[in-house]
């Protein structure tokens, strides 16, 4: 995909940027400081992953400045990774899912899904450290952490922040401006220790390719992600 | 009379070009190869369930997705890698060990590890290497559907989920590392880890959909990865799997064919 920013790019961006929040005045929009990973128009910058267990086939589309992702096809999920890699960052995002839809933001992803998660799905487990394709070591949980329930808004827009700090890494989780959690983990969990990956938008898988894996189903495959003002700082 | 001789004698010089050559052999580097005979399959079937007291619309959506998948004939016998080729088996041919997983990241004999970290172009480098190492022209990548057929092993569905765990390094969260080849049990014609360890390219260039199409690519931007790696889940480890390049590099490799020469 064109990674270049051309000036019509980013004056479109700022128009439907501006457009996009001020039809929801609860999120606060991407802090100072921050640059946009997802330019508001096309999914430059962002490619599917091939070799995902969720499926290698999903749809991305920029629909009035959200970037939606579909299932493609019937049960077949998939991840959105950033072409670029990132060390130590805090990122920025508003997500809309529909409700029942499994989803995660994947951190320090390899291009075959194996990452920190942040999980995103309703009724659940929302804002919750996973690993997926990975072992996290316990990690410490520094101070108390906010029950989910108290900030997430279904069907409207959330904000997520996400700082993560260090090789064995230190991450802190906000919600709509609420601290959800801080953590400090003992050891950086990254297969073969490598330092570093790409941020991943997941869709959780549905069906097997046949009934024959032992037929097992789950979720609603006409569920989609929607992501928009998605933007970083690195941390140096 | 001789138009009934000839109709006599095909079945037997058929038989005859079956039987001349061994089911298995090894080569000058240690490459283990099974003899796979020609045979036909279903590619591409997609026949997704629905639970059971689903929503109605689920039904209706997933038979509108389903696909019944085509024949695929695979006319001549050929000798493919008993397991994934090895560290000690790039070394011997490449001089270099690019493999992520040796040193301090195992507790076992990486020789025996497959090699990974290759691209498609240094797994063609390897099978120009050995050619002439052996003065031969007979290695090459798979095709995606010798790779697809001998994986199989004459399994049209799926594989359940309890097998593959039997045959597979791989799987939520259950393994981090490549594993020796052959740890795990082979499949129903002798092949080892056709399913998880490390990814495998075969020769054929990636179409971007779900499955291969009945005629192959004749050109592309990335090879396609079969069987999926350590790091993959009994999702996508499974013969069916049309995944491609880069994948996550610590698991991708391959394994070698060789040719039956008349």
């Amino acid at each position: 995909m064109n990674h270049r920013w051309w000036p019509g790019t980013i004056i479109a961006t700022i128009i439907v940027a501006s457009v996009s929040l001020g039809a929801s005045a609860q999120v606060a929009g991407i802090p100072e400081g921050f640059t946009r990973i997802f330019n508001g128009k096309n999914a430059d910058g962002w490619h599917w992953s091939r070799t995902v267990h969720h499926g290698t086939t999903a749809v991305a589309k920029v629909i009035d400045g959200v970037l939606t992702l579909e299932p493609h096809p019937y049960g077949q999920g998939g991840l959105l990774l950033t072409d670029k890699s990132y060390k130590d960052f805090e990122l920025y995002l508003e997500a809309r899912p529909d409700p029942g839809f499994n989803s995660g933001i994947f951190l320090r992803s390899t291009e075959g899904g194996s990452a920190y998660q942040i999980e995103l799905v309703r009724p659940g487990n929302t804002g919750a450290l996973l690993g997926e394709q990975l072992r996290i070591t316990q990690p410490k949980y520094l101070g108390a952490r906010t029950d989910i329930n108290t900030v997430w808004k279904d069907g409207e827009w959330n904000s997520m922040r996400i700082r993560m700090v260090g090789q064995a890494p230190h991450l802190t989780l906000w919600i709509n401006g609420t601290k959800m959690w801080e953590v400090e983990t003992p050891t950086n969990d990254q297969i073969g220790g490598f330092y570093g990956g790409m941020i991943g938008l997941q869709l959780h898988w549905t069906s097997t390719y046949t009934a024959g894996a032992g037929g097992l189903s789950m979720g609603l495959p006409w569920l989609v992600q929607r992501f928009r003002n998605i933007a970083i700082k690195e941390i140096k | 009379m001789r138009g009934l001789l000839m109709t006599l004698a095909a079945p037997v010089l058929a038989a005859v070009a079956l039987v001349a050559q061994a089911p298995t052999l090894t080569n000058s580097i240690g490459v283990d190869f099974v003899l796979i005979q020609p045979g036909s399959m279903i590619v591409g079937k997609f026949e997704p369930p629905v639970p059971k007291s689903a929503d109605p619309r689920l039904e209706a959506m997933a038979k509108a997705a389903a696909q019944p998948g085509f024949p695929v004939t695979v006319t001549r016998a050929f000798y493919i890698g008993k397991y994934e080729v090895t560290q000690a088996q790039w070394k011997a041919v490449m001089k270099t060990n690019p493999a992520i997983f040796q040193g301090d990241r195992v507790t076992d004999d990486a020789d025996r590890h497959p090699v990974e970290n290759v691209t498609w172009d240094d797994a063609q480098a390897f099978i120009r290497r050995l050619n002439a190492l052996e003065k031969t022209d007979v290695y090459r990548l798979p095709t995606e559907f010798e790779w697809e057929y001998a994986a199989r092993a004459g399994e049209d569905a799926d594989t359940p989920w309890a097998v593959i765990r039997e045959r597979a390094v791989a799987g939520y969260n259950a393994f981090f590392s490549t594993q020796m080849v052959g740890s795990k049990k082979p499949n129903a014609w002798g092949l080892y880890d056709t399913q998880g360890n490390v990814w495998e390219w075969v020769q054929d260039f990636y179409n971007e959909k779900l499955f291969a199409d009945p005629t192959p690519l004749r050109s592309g931007k990335v090879h396609v990865l079969k069987g999926g790696g350590f790091a993959a889940d009994v999702k996508n480890a499974i013969p069916a799997t049309h995944a491609a390049g880069p994948g996550s590099k610590f698991d991708v490799g391959f394994r070698i064919v060789r040719d039956v020469k008349p």
